[in-house]
């Protein structure tokens, strides 16, 4: 909105969130859409619509944002959200192992499945429940390192691993992290996939993972229908464009704080 | 004036017979006549129609009077109903333990058509599912009279159970639920038998009268009739305890959602009064045109829960198992279970805003409901949406009672809603498309172009039952009628939502703006739905209200029968997506060794395995269901089995639908494999065995498991082998005696996937290695032999280049090659073997190899084989094409007793064994056999790229096998080495397993004939069953026959007259929407009037 003088161009971009239940999809949505943060959200049912805009430096990016259900059962209806996105978040928990494994199965989903060229975010939410052992993680590599390397030996997708791992977290559960920074980060650029730790509660790197989504779409991708309605729908595209606005604006006018600085909405 | 209309349009509409199509047919998955009925009245899976008859219920009416309960003297037909109470002519019908009556004309006698069955489903309007009539459990009667009346009229007066006191004169008691008079309509016979039907249901009714009265006592009415009326004072029950209202709810605690003023709940609270007065309670409640109408105005809070219960029938379900809720919680204290995890992140996240769930009361409420429905149902476990579901419940009803509802809401409301597939989601999204389709082909054609999904704003709305889509007073108003009348009602509102919100849908262009026009409507529900009106009564009229009307009005219809039409015209393609989805997902999360097989394969693989866990099931449940239905036979007799199978059966398995099945056991993996390896094929298919001796190898291991006797399918039998038994035990990893798919990959992965001899000679060793030290013992040996000649007995394709189909046209000598080679290969082990050093114990020799043996009969068919076939060449000669000449004589059995060899690893005093480098080395010296570990054993599964014909040919290709001439033994030359199997000697006459590699092959050809003759002898049996059933059946449904006929024309005639009932009640203010007209509390029909105190009569049943 800060642009909103300049006539940049606009493109539509369509993202869908996927990840285990409760991992936090909601909330970085609710994070990025109206920077706010719920304690209780109720788990979403199906899926959730929002939209989000994104100023970059040389064209305004309006993310179409598609919050799906987390739990196992539900995995069956996101080809129905996922088709046709350019982006895609895939969320998992950092204090839970068994999470990071299911965000695998869905990258490996999305790079078959969705449509070619899809940008690929991985996240590790919930960044701020590791924060007193943050330091801790930094130094404690050493003892980290070893179970990310006993994963990486069992192979990327092995339930089996993850389950084992999950056993010998519970015997040290003295920090809350259970996936580390560097097992992720390492599998996310294997698979060329963005990264991030993020933490919905405190906003941390939050706005960070929509710019980088925003500046890693090809421009080319950015064309095709989301032009053709933009310029093409008229009097109803305006109407659109405006309902769009005062609704995100409306909410977003309030905190817009610190944490998204490269997200100039 | 809009319920006016919708009443009296409702009455024109009763007409089952606009509804097309058979719907009693169960094989399409439409539901069954039995299942239709309990629909209707909304009775537990246990129930089924017995009986019917049509019949006319008469009420008294509210101005009539005490006079007006005493039937008087000289009743007859013509002049009973015109002076005293309400008459309805319907059905009558009766269950096991229900007698139910509607103004629907429903029949589900056998011979009932379709659509006579289907008639509660049709265009339900303002009546509800049920018409008007009553659900009357038998436990709740008191007292059944028939009245004598004139000659050809048979009526009955039944008087029900009531919670209280008579009460006197001077102190009135709470009023007794309304005496039923009940006049039949049928010839004396048929009313007889009806009655006596009652009579048996009465008397077993008398267990259940205590159940009864506990669960009545959680009726809200209960204490609301009794606080009023009883003489004695409400805070005191009669025993002096303290009366304390039953739990109705987190509400009571946490406020009810809503502003009770403005719902007017009192005055909604005084209608029910005087209805439950009047038409008495819980279990002894009538159905009258008001009951609907008080529903779809909006349930008062206090009652909410009690009615829910009731028209949903959770409340029968109930009053069957009270102590289900409670008994589940303590039978599973303590356990743990994925569900369990699921519910316990989603506590703190179930309608947050609502007070009660912010309490550890309402949270530990929700826990132990949805915890103890996961435990009876484990397969839907927990879906999300449950628990918002269930957190709305718990505001109305207490946690046992939702436990109840939840079940009936999963079970039988929103099937397949919550399931692990969530396929009743789906579909019905899907049915709701294609109704937004036929309905609205503006919208829809508006929605396509612009490619909206519009399940992404309506599959919440049924998941949820609108409650986190509407503000909670008006998701309960959508329940209270979605209780009532079904889940059409879900179709009804989501379709006059679109309807209404119409015009600003068309200008909505993306999935943004549509799912805001819908989310603010929602927030304007409350709101005027014509706030520029000048008429004061148009203002007060709330979008809601408009939009029941719509939903109601516009889309009447569509009814219960519309969605089931759709369901099963959707269905096959739902279902097939998921499947595709699943097996797409399943196939790349199998784990990094999959990846050694090709998508193809593991594709194929997913398939056959899924298909033979599913066929298996099929054909468990039809022995089963023949089972029951003989059992039922028996017993009584049953609409049900008239209509087949309940309706779910046909599809039980189906991956889509859940799966009950993930894992194989034995038995279907040898199926599974028969299916992809010709050897896994038995070699005598379902042929009438005549010789038993030879089924003695195999007896052992057929007595150590419980003995399959299922055909098996349309594909081709199994063999048994102990081969399958090591491949079976080596893919089973995790040692739980049943294989997942994973497992099936990870087993086959290695040989199919290597290619590589050295590998694959290793797996084979290891299968023989049983404690995996590195060496197999003489025993084992010979069995590696066995299984090579089992593997190969239908020639191998791998080994040639040849192409797989043509596997009849193996050369014989390729096989003959492989015979020799085996022999060989055994001669050479044993030259090879290593002495074993460690074990110098011979008893523990002998002991090791008896595991397999039958002891006696072999022995006697040793001893024939001996007679009839002397002796063996020289055991040097190896005279391998001969072998196949003679096949069903030589055994190791009959050349054990010769003195062969100087070679030391013959000496059963000393055993041997052979090491993995020599086993190599044997095999690398032989060209056929370091063919076979090279491609060929690899090559005998087929999978994708050479899938195996599905009719393979059963009978060996391998022909010298079982019809050679015995004659032409005389070339017999097993080589000698060997024949001195250790165990004939160590324990004298006893045939050890090494009976014989020949002795095998027959063995397997003699057992399958057996097994086969089993297989056709109960087959034979189970068709006899049938025939005999069919015509006990026949013989019943004659008997039907007549009583049916008449039945029909009497229903005919009745027809006239349910045409008639709505002249009686249009007058009925219906505007309680807008202005609650009640009248003062009436005083009448209490329990003091003795009805027929001066009618001749005789008492049926009293208890
Ligand atoms: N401490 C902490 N809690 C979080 C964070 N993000 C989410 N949560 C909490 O985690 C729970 C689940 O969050 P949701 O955003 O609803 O999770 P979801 O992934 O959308 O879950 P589903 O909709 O069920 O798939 C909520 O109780 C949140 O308050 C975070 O960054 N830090
Ligand atoms: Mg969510």
């Amino acid at each position: 909105m800060a642009d909103s003088s300049a006539p940049k161009p606009s493109s539509s971009v369509k993202l869908v969130l996927l990840g285990e239940a409760a991992v936090g999809k909601s909330s970085l949505v609710l994070r990025f859409v109206n920077d706010d943060f719920q304690p209780n959200k109720e788990p979403t049912i199906g899926a959730a619509f929002l939209t989000q805009k994104c100023q970059l430096p040389t064209r305004t990016i309006k993310f179409e944002i598609w919050d799906t259900a987390g739990q196992e059962r539900f995995a069956s209806l996101a080809p129905m959200y996922y088709r046709n996105a350019q982006a895609a978040l895939v969320v998992y928990d950092i204090t839970k192992e068994s999470s990071l494994v299911k965000a695998k199965h869905w990258v490996a989903e999305l790079q078959r499945q969705a449509s070619p060229g899809i940008v690929i975010a991985l996240v590790g939410n919930k960044l701020d429940l590791c924060e007193d052992d943050e330091e801790a993680a930094e130094e404690e590599s050493s003892g980290a390192s070893a179970t990310a390397a006993a994963d990486d030996e069992e192979g990327e997708e092995s339930e089996a691993a993850a389950e084992s791992t999950e056993n010998n977290d519970e015997g040290n559960n003295s920090t809350a992290r259970k996936v580390s920074l560097k097992e992720a980060k390492s599998y996310a650029d294997e698979e060329n996939l963005l990264f991030f730790e993020t933490s919905a509660k405190s906003g941390h790197n939050v706005g960070e993972v929509f710019t980088a989504i925003a500046n890693a779409i090809p421009e080319t991708s950015l064309k095709g229908r989301n032009a053709g309605a933009a310029a093409g729908a008229g009097t109803q595209a305006a109407l659109t464009g405006a309902n769009e606005n005062s609704r995100v604006n409306l909410n977003a006018a309030s905190g817009d704080g610190g944490p998204k600085e490269g997200c100039a909405c | 004036m809009f319920l006016q209309n919708l009443v009296q349009k409702a009455q024109q509409f009763i007409d089952p017979a606009v509804l097309p199509g058979p719907l009693g047919n169960s094989s399409n998955g439409r539901p069954s006549k039995a299942q239709l009925f309990r629909h209707q009245f909304r009775l537990p899976d246990s129930q089924s129609p017995l009986y019917e008859i049509t019949a006319e219920l008469t009420l008294p009416t509210k101005k009539s009077g005490n006079d007006a309960k005493s039937p008087s003297k000289n009743w007859d037909k013509s002049n009973w109903d015109r002076d005293r109470g309400t008459h309805h002519v319907g059905q009558l019908h009766l269950s096991e333990q229900f007698l139910c009556f509607s103004t629907v004309q429903t029949s589900f006698v056998s011979t009932a058509s379709a659509s006579a069955s289907a008639g509660f489903t049709g265009r339900t309007h303002g009546t509800g599912p049920a018409g008007n009539g009553f659900t009357l459990p038998l436990c709740a009667v008191r007292r059944v009279e028939r009245l004598h009346t004139q000659s050809y009229v048979f009526a009955l007066s039944i008087t029900t159970w009531n919670g209280y006191d008579a009460g006197t004169e001077t102190k009135p008691g709470a009023p007794a639920p309304p005496k039923l008079t009940i006049q039949l309509e049928g010839s004396r016979q048929q009313c007889e038998r009806f009655c006596d039907g009652l009579k048996r249901g009465l008397r077993q009714g008398i267990k259940e009268v205590e159940n009864m009265r506990t669960v009545a006592q959680d009726c809200y009415s209960e204490y609301f009739l009794y606080d009023e009326f009883d003489a004695v004072p409400a805070t005191e029950k009669a025993d002096g305890t303290a009366r304390a209202p039953p739990d109705t709810g987190l509400g009571t605690v946490f406020k009810y959602p809503g502003n009770s003023r403005k719902l007017r709940d009192r005055s909604k609270m005084r209608l029910w009064h005087e209805y439950l007065k009047e038409h008495g309670r819980n279990t002894t409640l009538v159905r009258q045109p008001d009951f609907h109408r008080l529903i779809r105005v909006g349930l008062p809070n206090l009652l909410r829960g009690e009615i829910w219960e009731l028209t949903s029938g959770s409340f029968y379900l109930r009053l069957q198992k009270p102590k289900l809720y409670q008994d589940t919680l303590d039978k599973f204290q303590g356990q743990g279970s994925l569900a369990i995890d699921e519910i316990e992140k989603d506590l703190n996240r179930s309608l947050p805003e609502y007070a009660g769930f912010q309490s550890e009361e309402g949270i530990g409420r929700l826990r132990r409901v949805l915890t103890a429905y996961s435990w009876t149902n484990e397969e839907v476990g927990y879906c999300q949406a449950m628990n918002i579901v269930v957190a709305a419940l718990l505001i109305y009803l207490s946690e046992s009672q939702a436990f109840y509802v939840l079940s009936i809401l999963c079970d039988r409301l929103l099937p397949g809603y919550y399931s692990t597939t969530m396929y009743g989601t789906l579909l019905d999204q899907r049915v709701f498309e294609s109704l937004v389709e036929k309905t609205m082909p503006i919208i829809w054609d508006h929605l396509v172009k612009n490619d909206v999904q519009l399940s992404v704003v309506s599959l919440p709305w049924f998941l949820s039952l609108y409650i986190n889509s509407m503000p909670l007073i008006f998701a309960f108003r959508v329940l209270d009628v979605f209780f009532l009348e079904g889940p059409k009602v879900l179709f009804q509102i989501g379709l006059a939502i679109l309807r209404i919100n119409g015009e600003e849908l068309l200008d909505a262009t993306d999935d943004g703006t549509f799912i805001s026009v819908l989310k603010s409507y929602f927030a304007r529900l409350g709101e005027s739905a014509h706030p520029k009106s000048e008429n004061p009564k148009h203002r007060a009229i709330t979008n809601f209200q408009a939009l029941m009307v719509v939903a109601f009005k516009e889309f009447d219809g569509i009814t219960q029968h519309t969605i089931s039409e759709q369901r099963s015209k959707h269905k096959s393609a739902v279902l097939e997506s998921i499947e595709s989805f699943a097996k797409r997902t399943s196939i790349r999360n199998l784990g990094p060794e999959s990846k050694k097989l090709s998508t193809n394969d593991l594709g194929f693989l997913y398939d056959r395995f899924y298909v033979v866990l599913y066929e298996r099931q099929q054909r468990m449940e039809m022995i089963q269901a023949e089972i029951d239905r003989k059992a039922k036979l028996a017993k009584q007799r049953a609409s049900e089995i008239v209509t087949g199978l309940p309706t779910n059966t046909p599809e039980m398995g189906r991956l889509a639908l859940g799966a009950s099945q993930t894992q194989m056991d034995y038995d279907a993996f040898r199926e599974f494999l028969a299916g992809v390896a010709k050897w896994a094929v038995t070699d005598s298919p379902s042929s009438p065995m005549k010789d038993f001796s030879g089924g003695n190898y195999f007896t052992n291991t057929l007595r150590n498991r419980p003995i399959n006797t299922s055909p098996w399918g349309n594909g081709p039998e199994p063999a048994e082998h102990e081969f399958l038994q090591r491949l079976f035990k080596k893919w089973d990893i995790d040692g739980n005696g049943a294989l997942s798919l994973q497992n099936v990959v990870y087993g086959l992965a290695p040989i199919k996937g290597n290619r590589d001899i050295m590998s694959s000679i290793s797996y084979f060793f290891e299968l023989y290695d049983d404690d995996g030290d590195g060496k197999v013992d003489r025993e084992g040996v010979l069995r590696i032999s066995e299984a090579l000649l089992f593997l190969s007995r239908r020639g191998l394709t791998g080994s040639v280049s040849h192409g797989p189909e043509d596997i009849d046209k193996v050369l014989p000598s390729k096989d003959e090659q492989f015979l020799g080679a085996v022999s060989s290969f055994i001669r050479r082990c044993f030259e090879y073997a290593e002495p074993d050093k460690t074990e110098v114990d011979n008893a523990a020799d002998g002991v090791d190899l008896l595991d397999l043996g039958e002891k006696d009969e072999t022995g006697h068919a040793e001893t024939d084989d001996q007679s009839e076939h002397p002796k063996s060449p020289s055991p040097s000669s190896a005279g391998e094409s001969s072998i196949l000449a003679r096949p069903s004589t030589n055994t190791f059995g009959q050349t054990k007793s010769r003195v062969v060899s100087a070679n030391a690893a013959l000496d059963p005093a000393s055993p041997v064994h052979i090491t993995l480098p020599t086993f190599r080395m044997l095999v690398l010296a032989d060209e056929t056999l370091e063919s076979f570990f090279d491609s060929g054993f690899a090559n005998s599964f087929h999978l994708a790229d050479a899938p195996l014909p599905s009719n393979i040919v059963t009978s060996p290709a391998y022909l010298g096998l079982s019809h050679a001439p015995p004659t032409s033994g005389s070339g017999l030359s097993i080589p000698g080495p060997i024949g001195p199997t250790p165990v004939g000697i160590a324990s004298g006459g006893v045939v050890g397993p090494g009976k014989g590699l020949r002795g095998v092959l027959d063995n397997i050809v003699t057992d399958g004939m057996r097994v086969a003759a089993e297989v056709r002898r109960r087959m034979d049996e189970a068709q006899r069953e049938l025939d005999r059933g069919a015509s006990t059946r026949g013989t019943e449904d004659d008997e039907d026959d007549d009583g049916e006929e008449q039945a029909v024309d009497l229903l005919e005639g009745a027809e006239a007259n349910a045409g008639a009932t709505p002249a009686k009640t249009p007058a009925k203010p219906s505007m309680l929407l807008d202005t609650p007209v009640v009248g003062g509390p009436r005083i009448e029909s209490n329990g003091k009037a003795r009805a027929g105190s001066d009618v001749e009569k005789s008492t049926m049943f009293e208890r």
